[in-house]
């Protein structure tokens, strides 16, 4: 047990450009594991350490997540990069599924932006631990302050401040430790010694008053502190365990400063990833026993216990499939037969790898809390590897529906080889990445999340698998639904000499409240024989793939039957297949059919001068704002919009609002299509029936 | 029930007939009460009042956080429609969140023109019609009374009713011999209409203070539902 109280998983939670790249970078280096410190963006061609697709360096941010391990001061971090747009929202999610804390990096100068909020609202579904690092203290506008007002006015954090600037923007020189009551400066080329002294006589009283703060937040979370605050032996061992205490219950988020790129308030960072977040075994995980209709399971982090281990993250090395796990429960050991409880299959682990971003370094076997790397094992994101005889899953991740679509087309022989290899490679990787071919064009589908989502992945078949691939127009994922009950009699006949198909159905269609499809069968006295009912639920499922509206699956339909008939020779399976089907599509537009699109929810944050611009943006864009939040200067507005009004719109805001405006967007749920567009839909949708 | 039934027997045509129909466009309607009384849920409440007639209401707001205030929104349309078992309520409430949009301010650092033009831009860029404005939360004693004219000519320029709560705090007495909250005698002649909420024995009860040129304490016959925060009429 020894061995994971010295343990950390960790990730580092940001908003695009607050620096977590940068972070990431510091924080390796000063665990001695690389030698040089790259910029993000640097001149020398390097880039940082973590970032590592090719595509990702060109950007300079992160897509894909990579756990590193690192050591600092004899703990173990594991370090997991989680990507930082929410485009990215299944790659994130699933890395925040393995963490057992995170760092929410903030900066200095944007503060809680949108996607600080979308991020924060992951970590919180969660349940991560987490602490606040306001970077860039030494940029021009830095105001850690309003920083820490925002996390607890706009994230709701009961944060406290555990560090106070020495100086900032320019004058930017260092932090005062509050719990030590200390200034410390960060010496050397790299910053790499750091030096305690006295803290500045202009900062004494300012300190105390913060100090004052930190020790009532603490106190409210160990009678002991309270108790020695009283007595006035306050001891910093007392506020670390009170600190502590606070963070693992996720009631106390402590708040601390630097600027990674000025290598300030890096190390301090490190020590309070030990002092603050948990290790594996101060978090309780579960799995479902796929024997007991999936009880939930309380794992311990015990290396002696039955292994239990999730694949959560593949990637394609040098050498090979990489497969990242975080181990729950149990030990592995080269050598080691396990089960893939998803696929079924026994495999021998053959190769275990500990990751430093673009290098690894083998290892014989990982204890429960571990993250390591397996290399050639044949699996997917998310599947779950036990000691044959356990029958676990970990529970099944939230992976949200695809809302939108793109066709793809291969220039030529070799590049759809390209692109095939491809795409196998992407699906397994991000369940929200799906792909199909068209039977009707016979042209390739890639479904996605956003417009950057599939972006990202064309762009990656073209860089990584050189596959020359144009893209269609972006469509959006509609569904048809039904409004009204309608009854279905309905006679499926036909003779063509020899034996003939016959069966007749009847009983009605009805909307249905939750869920997609749901099949009733209230037939009585067997005027359809027990083994054709089967056949019918097939034939109605099979008809809602395709609505008659617009194509598009239908959803939200309750299928009753309540009578039929059959014929002794010339009923089958068939015959009652397609008696539904023609039951269904008889009746389907009496049924009240509509369409519906998906709706966003969509974050625009500006400048308080761009308001009038950015809610008439809205606005044409069938959305309906929700609520509208006005700081000083600054105001973000939240508004419902319809995915198909949404493309191309980082260029429109760029254009309306001098680049000065930012936005995200997530997928909030299905809702009606206005009787207009409908009209659009429907009419388009014949044009193409028929050419 | 069906919405225009409900709309019809609410205790809010009460409450209008009590103030000569209602507010009226371009005044100024004040809820006052020391805190934690009921107004803001008074105010939610005439506000999905106006939403369930197909108005369009702003609700202006100096809280924290913006998702509190839809808390309360749904709350209070939960127990209005589950008290009158109101037909189709998921589709009604569908259309009544279009109709409300929720703008929040920091008022600290904002001065009140500020607001008024956020309020603008939302009317104009925004296309947001609205015909009544709340506003909860205004701290009036950061107000000069150039602020309150602003408002008015704010209400008047733009066609709308504008209702506000007001926070009465400090020392008794709060009220003047008529029944008129201290804090509102330099700024009377904005405010249209005046209501105050007042415990009475163990109730909240509704009462008008001051209706256009008339200022005299009148009972509303109405009172809050202790448990739903509901404005509900008093039965004998």
């Amino acid at each position: 047990m020894e061995t994971l109280e010295r343990m950390r998983n960790i990730g580092i939670s940001a908003h695009i450009d607050s620096g977590k790249t940068t972070l990431t970078e510091r924080m390796l280096f000063y665990c001695k594991k690389i030698h040089a410190i790259h910029e993000v963006r640097g001149k020398d061609g390097v880039g940082a350490t973590m970032d590592s697709m090719e595509l990702e360096r060109e950007r300079g941010i992160t897509i894909a997540s990579a756990a590193t391990n690192v050591t600092w001061k004899d703990y173990n971090i594991n370090v997991i990069d989680t990507p930082g747009h929410v485009d990215f929202t299944i790659e994130v999610e699933r890395a925040l599924r393995v963490l057992d804390g995170a760092i929410l990096v903030l900066c200095s100068v944007g503060g809680v932006q949108s996607q600080s909020i979308t991020v924060d609202r992951q970590l919180k579904r969660y349940h991560v631990p987490r602490l606040a690092f306001i970077n860039k203290c030494d940029r021009t506008g830095a105001d850690p302050y309003r920083v820490f007002r925002q996390l607890k006015e706009k994230l709701g954090h009961n944060a406290v401040l555990m560090q106070l600037p020495i100086g900032l923007e320019g004058k930017f020189e260092g932090v005062v430790d509050l719990v030590k009551m200390k200034a410390l400066y960060f010496q050397g080329d790299n910053g790499e010694s750091v030096v305690e002294e006295e803290i500045p006589s202009h900062l004494a009283e300012e300190a105390a008053a913060r100090r004052e703060e930190l020790l009532d937040a603490a106190s409210m979370f160990c009678d002991e502190l309270m108790e020695a605050i009283m007595e006035e032996t306050v001891t910093e061992a007392l506020i670390y365990k009170a600190v502590r205490k606070g963070t693992l219950a996720r009631e106390l988020t402590p708040v601390f400063l630097g600027s990674a790129y000025r290598n300030k308030g890096v190390q301090p960072l490190l020590d309070a990833v030990l002092d603050y977040l948990p290790n594996p075994a101060e978090v309780e995980n579960i799995a479902l026993d796929l024997d007991t209709n999936e009880a939930k399971v309380v794992l311990k982090a015990d290396p002696a216990a039955p292994l239990v281990a999730l694949a959560f993250k593949l990637e394609e090395g040098q050498y090979g499939q990489l497969t990242y796990i975080r181990i729950y429960q149990g030990s592995l050991r080269k050598g080691d037969e396990v089960y893939n409880t998803r696929s079924r299959k026994k495999i021998k682990i053959g190769r275990l790898i500990r990751m430093h971003s673009d290098s690894m370094e083998d290892i014989q076997g990982a204890p429960a809390g571990d993250i390591v790397a397996l290399f050639g094992v044949d699996c997917t994101s998310g599947d779950t590897f036990v000691r044959p005889g356990l029958n676990y899953s970990m529970t099944s991740m939230y992976v949200p529906n695809t809302v939108i679509s793109l066709s793809l087309k291969a220039a030529d022989k070799k590049s759809e080889d390209n692109m095939s290899k491809a795409l196998n490679r992407f699906t397994k990787e991000d369940p929200t990445f799906r792909t199909y071919v068209d039977p009707e064009s016979n042209e390739t589908i890639i479904q996605g999340m956003g417009e950057l989502h599939l972006d990202v992945y064309v762009e990656r078949m073209r860089r990584e698998y050189k596959a020359t691939v144009e893209t269609g127009q972006p469509q959006v994922a509609y569904r048809e639904t039904i409004s009204s009950r309608v009854d279905f009699d309905y006679t499926h006949k036909k003779q063509t000499g020899g034996s003939g198909q016959y069966a007749r159905v009847a009983g009605y269609i009805e909307p249905l409240e939750e869920g997609e499809y749901e099949f009733v069968n209230e037939v009585k006295g067997g005027s359809i024989p027990t083994e054709y009912i089967p056949s019918c639920d097939k034939g109605f499922h099979s008809a809602l793939v395709k609505g008659l509206l617009i194509g598009f699956p239908v959803t939200g339909v309750k299928v009753v039957v309540n009578d039929g008939t059959s014929h002794s020779v010339d009923s089958s399976d068939m015959a009652f297949q397609l008696a539904a089907v023609g039951a269904f599509k008889e009746v389907y537009r009496k049924a009240g059919p509509k369409i519906l699109e998906p709706i966003m929810r969509v974050t625009v944050e500006a400048p308080t001068e761009f308001q009038g611009n950015i809610f008439g943006s809205i606005n044409q864009r069938r959305g309906v704002i929700i609520s509208a939040q006005e700081e000083v200067s600054f105001f973000s507005v939240d508004a419902e919009v319809p995915l198909s009004e949404m493309f191309g719109y980082s260029t429109v805001l760029r254009s309306l609002t001098q680049g000065k405006a930012e936005f995200s967007m997530e997928f909030l749920k299905y809702g009606r299509v206005p009787v207009s567009i409908t009209e659009e839909l429907v009419e388009a949708f014949s044009k193409t029936r028929k050419n | 029930m069906v919405k225009s039934e409900l709309i019809r027997r609410s205790p809010l045509r009460i409450f209008e007939k009590s103030i000569h129909g209602g507010l009226g466009k371009g005044n100024i309607g004040v809820i006052a009460s020391r805190k934690g009384v009921g107004k803001t849920a008074c105010l939610v409440h005439i506000a999905t009042d106006k939403l369930l007639q197909d108005k369009q209401v702003l609700h202006v707001s100096f809280s924290a956080r913006v998702d509190h205030i839809i808390t309360w929104y749904e709350d209070i349309f939960r127990e209005i429609s589950r008290k009158r078992n109101l037909e189709s309520a998921v589709e009604v409430h569908d259309e009544l969140v279009k109709k409300r949009i929720i703008m929040n301010f920091n008022q600290k650092g904002m001065g009140t023109e500020h607001i008024l033009q956020s309020l603008r831009a939302m009317i104009k860029d925004g296309h947001f019609a609205a015909d009544c404005v709340i506003f909860d939360g205004y701290d009036i004693d950061i107000a000069t009374s150039e602020d309150i004219k602003a408002i008015g000519d704010f209400a008047r320029e733009t066609n709308l009713e504008i209702w506000f709560s007001l926070s009465l705090k400090g020392e008794e007495p709060l009220f003047d011999d008529r029944g008129l909250p201290r804090v509102v005698l330099p700024y009377l002649d904005a405010i249209a209409v005046l209501v105050t909420l007042r415990f009475i024995e163990g109730y909240v009860h509704l009462q008008v203070v001051k209706d256009r040129d008339t200022v005299d304490v009148r009972d509303m016959n109405l009172r809050l539902d202790p448990k739903t925060l509901l404005i509900a009429e008093i039965e004998e």
